[in-house]
């Protein structure tokens, strides 16, 4: 009797597992409302029963929206469930559409106890149906000759375990796991096709649910599965335990969390000493002994140091985002004493420039816009936020203070009320439109977005993790489950977007009166103001006297309230969003301030299919022991103080690794925002190591840290090519030599307007248009999420609706045009042209002097007969100016201006 | 036996290719970025690495497999067009007019009353006799280039959702537009245009969203040119100086070569300076080929007048002109806004909207068959979702995203078909459904790729146009 195989008590095992979570679900009170549906007989068997016009009876609400992570699953489950999409976490649990069910069941109770039973019934089948259908050779014979070969041909590329992922959780290479389904249900019911999954959708009839993919099988085929079925399904046992287990998604467990904790980014910093002593002829500082040690096991050479010009070019621009002065430079090439280059630094970090240049990396992180959506009522001026950040670099805010004030400066005691505009980096988010004519289902996936967003953004501009990947399943790579991910969804579900006054508690109150109360007189200044129209003239004296009355309140009250004017900052507060049911199918959204909330697990990143609520909290990798939960309010304060008390390496390790990608060109790890699984390994793991402990040593002092990077030998070295040695290194990964850098608009635009003498210094406020006469450094340029300035777009500016890791550097024709036809090329060109020809006489003085402003060096002689050249070529009918503007456009123009090396 | 490391001069600096011979393809890539816009990235990888290993992508041109179409026209009527009174005709509306049987007891996004019945009559047009309005008399002619797909059908009712679904396969504004994904994908054809364009006389709603390269290479994103005026100069900003004659702009190149040459020679050779210079004179290029591309004037009078009048007459001959010097996508927009979210006065604005697409869409077409460029070029039909057979306002009809009608011709296609259907009064699809994410998955098909194959790597997760999701429509493609 080896042929007997026991589905009927696994059968029951499962049903028996409903059971359980039906009763426990019963605990739960209302909140579990949509949770019992799933298991609910009637709308169960609707499901099953496969009525025509069942989708138009579904909460259709649900498909809309259905965003991100490909919860499109909705709109067409059943082909997808059956289809061999990768992936899949879209594949949404139908379930919960099809159990839903029409309109009413909401009100419907005993939801649980319904379930109860029906878990029970089902036992009972399936204890029957064991009895019933014992499997013999002969039809397992039969199954393997006819019927297996079809499920191989059709069904296994996305249905088995030959896919990591099977296609809606369903795999149809077990006995069990036909019986366990996927996300839809039972893929078969032994004995009873027209109740079996698979025989539906092989039947085509519902538009829905069709399978294969590809088209209808050829009815002999349709026949035999049937009749496969209808014998109850004989399937042989297999062997392998893992084979049988029911398919999914992976599951994270506490092996993979041990594990994880041992993850290169994960783990503790390891200090090492390293391997060379010094004295190798080369390093001056100690990140040069990790680097030497490397290059000489690659059997490379580093490169001499690059020349003063080179030098002082490379690190003001580095540093300020802007050319040296001619002055600047002579004087450093001419001072003889042995730290001048560590007075350079010295001097170029001490620059307010400096924060203009860094703080535009740090924009790009933090995804920053000029201006928000339309639809929100925020009156604040982003721009604090880009000048805190500016601000904050200048002072060498230490990094830790830097990041968590951008968290919840408002909830902490180290911060200064000016520091609330530190909150721009949440309060500047993307935001969602949620059309409140739509179902509260559509507008919680809409909610979702937000929330993937923030989680988004803050893993992988401060942990170089991509937690959002956890929204729909465990993270496929990195230790992150589900749990994590919705742990910090609670807390910026207990998170507003709200303007954050610059002062103090009570006069921010006062400020705020204040306002409503002028809102008060302007409503009641334009109703006098209408019914004046109206009145005749003797009233109309009386309501002039009104009016002048009203307005002399109001101006009493602006004047008498200080800071009645200051303007408020994008931020956050303190207050849940709660998407309620407004009628059958409309929304409404409520505000609880002061209250936090934890948020249930979705399903599938399903927000219609809700599993347990999860306590908010710090992931739980990342955390030195059990991570505990967050308590104080939303837990933005906690989270923001566990990055760096919890996982302080990995923060430190990626910053560091940021800070040497802007300063090489490359970093030590090449993917500044993902340290996890699927990320690049570090190239110099030790020297990682090295400087980031040494960097929470000083502090969190990121002005230490460039100085350790500039003040090294490998900062140091010319960026000259070397055939030999890049045929070893193409990539320069163990930096033989410096890497050669083109500049971003921002500093080259920059740099053209401050060799034309025309750059206009003024730092900080509001934005200007990146157009006609905007003089000012580019960081000042408005960027518009959604519209971006085409000059911005033209030059690989990030687009600012997510977070940046790095800059690409593309090049386009369309680039170039710029350069040949721009009013602003020709502008620059002619006043430059201009300045020089009023400056210097002779065309070859001129010639050194333009090289001088543009190039902080003279001219070769080469340089000085193709000059001589162009700008005597004459056929007497241009005028001088003409000619030297045209020749400046071409030094502008060129790569010299753009490439630093 | 030696603990010095002592830096080293550069070795000489005359050979100065082995280094960039060296480079493994991504990074050649990753360095040249658009320098070489002529090729896609498909193109580059499957270039067999070495003599014998050609693979199956290289084989076939470097897509993942035979494209039938190389380009692609999308006309979209943004605001949505009403199915059932161009190409999905219901004579039961007539029936029930005024009524709200059960199957049309679905959640619009505002509130409509009764069936509205469409007052145009349906011919059967070509050969192939699949039905057209009699708003299209011209296109009615050409039938049988038609594939009229009846059941398409998107997430969202409401126009910003819908358009990003349509144009980037998402609702989140974060991802690559399709075209980016084309220009990915197959690379551009032409190295003195863009390869993605986009003309709108105007703006459509969520605008430049709507083609961004997101995460991709900013190269691959669209070219927005608003075709208000035809002027190219006006169209193409940067396209042409206001002062400088060809001559004297030569000899700027001229000396710009020659200082960046010497410039490069000092360094001993670097992919990005080099592609920089090149893109200089590919720039130099392109003032006078868009120029000519874009000037709708070298067009005979004979040609202007098949095409007709107007904006959108005016982008579909562009559309010609660009796909015919190689440009892979170009999409045109009807017009400013959303003009074919009629609400109101539906019936009236219909009218006047379907007058002024069907005579330059009929003359694209046969253009494009005439010059023996429609069997590879692809053309899509469509707004972002459709309208309700319901009415809204009285005579107005709302967004309808359950069901609703774009067509496909050229480029691979069966002509002279529809497929799918939507149920008695057209409000849903309810037989072979295509989901936007199906159409995607067409189109690229169509262009040689594999929708699932076709994936970037970013922020953790390889993304692709479609998501998770997507299937081929294998019956319509020819």
């Amino acid at each position: 009797m080896p042929t007997r195989v026991g589905f009927a008590p696994w059968f029951a095992i499962v049903a028996f597992r409903s059971a359980i979570v039906a009763f426990r679900s019963a605990k739960v009170a209302c909140a579990g409302t949509r949770y019992f549906r799933k298991s609910n007989v009637d709308s169960g068997s609707r499901y099953f029963r496969g009525a025509k016009g069942d989708y138009g009876n579904v909460d259709s609400g649900s498909r809309y929206f259905r965003g991100a992570k490909g919860d499109y699953g909705n709109v067409d489950p059943g082909t997808r469930y059956f289809r061999g999409a990768k992936g899949d976490y879209g594949n949404v649990d139908s379930g919960s559409r099809y159990f839903r069910g029409a309109k009413g069941d909401y009100g419907k109770a005993n939801w649980g106890r319904a379930s109860l039973w029906l878990a029970f019934g089902l036992a009972l089948i399936g204890l029957l149906a064991g009895r019933v259908q014992a499997q013999t050779a002969d039809e397992l014979e039969w199954f393997e000759r006819r019927v297996r070969p079809l499920l191989v041909q059709h069904c296994y590329e996305c249905h088995s375990a030959q896919t990591d992922e099977p296609s809606g959780g369903l795999r149809l290479d077990s006995r069990e796991a036909l019986l366990a389904g996927g996300e839809l249900g039972a893929a078969v019911v032994p004995g009873q096709p027209d109740s079996s999954l698979l025989i539906r959708a092989i039947g085509y009839a519902d538009t829905n649910l069709q399978m294969p993919p590809d088209g209808k099988l050829p009815t002999k085929d349709r026949e035999l599965l049937v009749e496969w079925v209808r014998r109850g399904a004989p399937f042989p046992a297999v062997e392998s335990s893992q084979e049988a287990k029911p398919a999914g998604p992976r599951k994270l467990t506490a092996d993979d969390l041990r594990r994880g904790k041992q993850f290169w980014s994960l783990r503790p910093l390891v200090p090492t000493q390293p391997a060379s002593a010094g004295a190798d002829g080369w390093s001056r500082r100690r990140i040069d002994l990790f680097l030497a040690a490397a290059l000489r096991r690659e059997g490379l050479q580093p490169s001499m140091v690059a020349d003063r010009r080179t030098l002082i070019r490379r690190a003001t621009f580095d540093l300020l985002g802007l050319p040296p002065s001619q002055e600047e430079v002579e004087a450093f090439v001419g001072d003889p004493s042995p730290d001048a280059y560590e007075r350079l630094i010295d001097r170029l970090l001490a620059s307010p420039h400096h924060g203009e240049r860094w703080g535009r990396h740090w924009l790009d992180v933090a995804r920053y816009t000029d201006v928000t959506a339309s639809w929100l009522e925020n009156t604040g001026q982003a721009w604090l936020y880009r000048d805190w950040v500016i601000r904050a670099l200048n002072q060498d805010l230490p990094y830790d203070q830097f990041v968590q004030r951008q968290l919840a400066a408002d909830l902490m005691d180290s911060s200064a009320p000016a520091d609330h505009a530190a909150l721009g980096f949440l309060g500047l988010s993307p935001t969602y439109w949620k059309e409140l004519r739509l179902a509260p289902d559509v507008i919680k996936t809409v909610v979702a977005e937000e929330w993937e967003e923030r989680i988004d953004a803050v893993g992988r501009s401060f942990l170089g993790l991509t937690l959002a990947c956890a929204r729909c399943h465990d993270h496929k790579f990195d230790p992150i489950s589900m749990q994590d991910y919705y742990a910090l969804a609670g807390v910026f579900a207990s998170t507003r977007l709200a303007d954050q006054p610059l002062i103090p508690g009570g006069e921010a109150e006062r400020v705020r009166d204040a306002r409503r109360q002028v809102a008060t007189l302007d409503e009641r200044i334009k109703q006098v103001t209408s019914e004046r129209k109206q009145a005749d003239a003797e009233r109309q004296a009386a309501l002039d006297q009104q009016l002048a009355e009203l307005d002399r309140q109001r101006r009493q009250l602006i004047s008498a309230t200080p800071h009645y004017d200051l303007p408020w900052a994008h931020g956050v507060d303190e207050a849940s969003l709660l998407v309620l049911p407004d009628g059958p199918d409309q929304t409404r959204l409520e505000y609880q301030p002061g209250v936090a909330q934890n948020v249930a697990l979705q399903i599938r990143g399903n927000p219609a299919s809700p599993g347990p609520l999860v306590a908010r909290r710090y992931p739980a990798v990342l955390s030195r022991g059990e991570p505990e939960p967050f308590r104080a309010g939303s837990g933005r304060r906690e989270l923001a103080e566990a990055i760096f008390e919890q996982s302080p390496a990995l923060a430190a390790r990626v910053i560091v690794n940021r800070v040497w990608t802007w300063h090489f060109g490359r970093g030590l790890v090449t993917t500044p925002s993902d340290f996890g699984a699927q990320g690049a390994r570090p190239s110099h793991p030790e020297l990682l190591d090295d400087l980031a402990e040494r960097f929470i040593g000083q502090g969190w002092s990121l002005k230490w840290l460039h100085r350790e990077i500039m003040l090294s030998s490998a900062y140091q070295q010319s960026s000259a090519d070397d055939p030999r040695r890049s045929a070893v290194d193409p990539e320069n990964r163990w930096l033989w030599r410096m890497n050669r850098r083109r500049l971003e608009l921002e500093p080259w635009r920059d740099a053209i307007l401050a060799a034309c003498g025309q750059l206009d210094g003024r730092m900080g406020g509001p934005a200007d248009e990146l157009d006609g006469s905007a003089a000012r450094r580019t960081v000042y340029a408005r960027v518009h999420r959604h519209e971006l300035h085409p000059l911005l777009q033209l030059y690989d500016f990030p687009p600012p609706a997510a977070h940046s890791p790095a800059r690409s550097a593309t090049t386009t024709p369309l680039q170039q045009l710029f350069v040949l036809n721009s009013p602003f090329f020709r502008q620059r060109s002619r006043s430059l042209a201009a300045a020089i020809l009023a400056e210097q006489d002779g065309l070859e003085r001129r010639v050194e002097r333009l090289h001088e402003r543009l190039f902080q060096r003279s001219p070769i002689a080469a340089e000085l007969e193709l000059a001589r050249e162009f700008l005597s070529a004459d056929d007497g009918t241009l005028a001088e100016a003409e000619r030297w503007t045209d020749y400046v456009q071409v030094l502008l123009g060129s790569n010299e201006m753009m490439f630093v090396d | 036996m030696t603990d010095k490391l002592r830096p080293a001069e550069p070795a000489s600096t005359s050979t100065s290719n082995s280094a960039s011979e060296m480079l493994d393809r991504r990074t050649l890539i990753g360095r040249l970025g658009g320098g070489l816009g002529a090729l896609g990235l498909a193109q580059l990888l499957a270039a067999p690495a070495s003599a014998g290993a050609a693979d199956a992508a290289s084989a076939t041109g470097g897509t993942h497999f035979r494209p039938r179409a190389r380009r692609v026209i999308q006309l979209f009527m943004n605001g949505g067009p009403y199915q059932g009174d161009l190409f999905d005709p219901k004579p039961l509306l007539e029936k029930y007019a005024g009524q709200r049987p059960e199957s049309v007891e679905l959640r619009t996004e505002r509130k409509t009353a009764g069936l509205l019945p469409s007052p145009f009559k349906f011919q059967p047009g070509g050969q192939s006799g699949v039905p057209i309005s009699e708003l299209l008399p011209r296109l009615s002619g050409c039938a049988d280039e038609l594939c009229v797909l009846r059941s398409v059908h998107t997430d969202n009712p409401n126009h910003g959702p819908a358009l990003l679904l349509m144009n980037n396969g998402t609702i989140v504004p974060t991802r690559p537009s399709m075209g980016s994904w084309f220009l990915y994908g197959l690379g551009s054809e032409n190295d003195s245009l863009p390869g993605y364009v986009v003309l709108c006389p105007g703006r459509p709603v969520r605008f430049s969203i709507l083609w961004t390269s997101a995460f991709l290479p900013g190269q691959h994103q669209g070219t927005y040119i608003n075709h208000a005026s035809i002027d190219p100069r006006k169209m193409i900003p940067y396209l042409s100086s206001d002062e400088l004659p060809a001559s004297r702009q030569r000899r700027q190149l001229e000396l710009m070569r020659a200082l960046n040459e010497r410039h490069l020679a000092e360094r001993g050779g670097d992919a990005a300076l080099e592609s920089r210079l090149t893109a200089m004179e590919t720039a130099f290029r392109m003032q006078t080929e868009a120029s000519e591309a874009f000037d709708l004037n070298r067009e005979t009078a004979r040609s202007r007048a098949d095409y007709g009048t107007g904006h959108f007459a005016n982008g579909c001959l562009l559309a010609r002109r660009l796909v015919e010097r190689g440009v892979r996508f170009v999409q045109v927009y009807y017009g400013d806004g959303q003009p074919w979210d009629t609400h109101n006065n539906h019936d009236e604005t219909v009218r006047r909207l379907a007058r002024d697409i069907d005579q330059p869409i009929a003359a694209l077409l046969r253009d494009l068959r005439a010059r023996g460029l429609l069997d590879e070029t692809l053309v899509v039909w469509g707004g972002e979702f459709g309208r309700t057979p319901t009415s809204e306002n009285g005579n107005g009809r709302d967004h309808n995203h359950y069901g609703f009608t774009m067509w496909l011709a050229g480029g691979g296609v069966r002509g002279g078909m529809t497929y799918g259907e939507t149920d008695d009064f057209g409000f849903q699809a309810i037989q072979d459904k295509v989901h936007i994410h199906d159409l995607h998955a067409t189109l690229l098909h169509l262009l040689g790729l594999d929708h699932e194959r076709l994936t970037y790597r970013y922020a953790g997760r390889d993304y692709r146009l479609t998501d998770v999701a997507g299937r081929v429509i294998r019956p319509i493609v020819g």
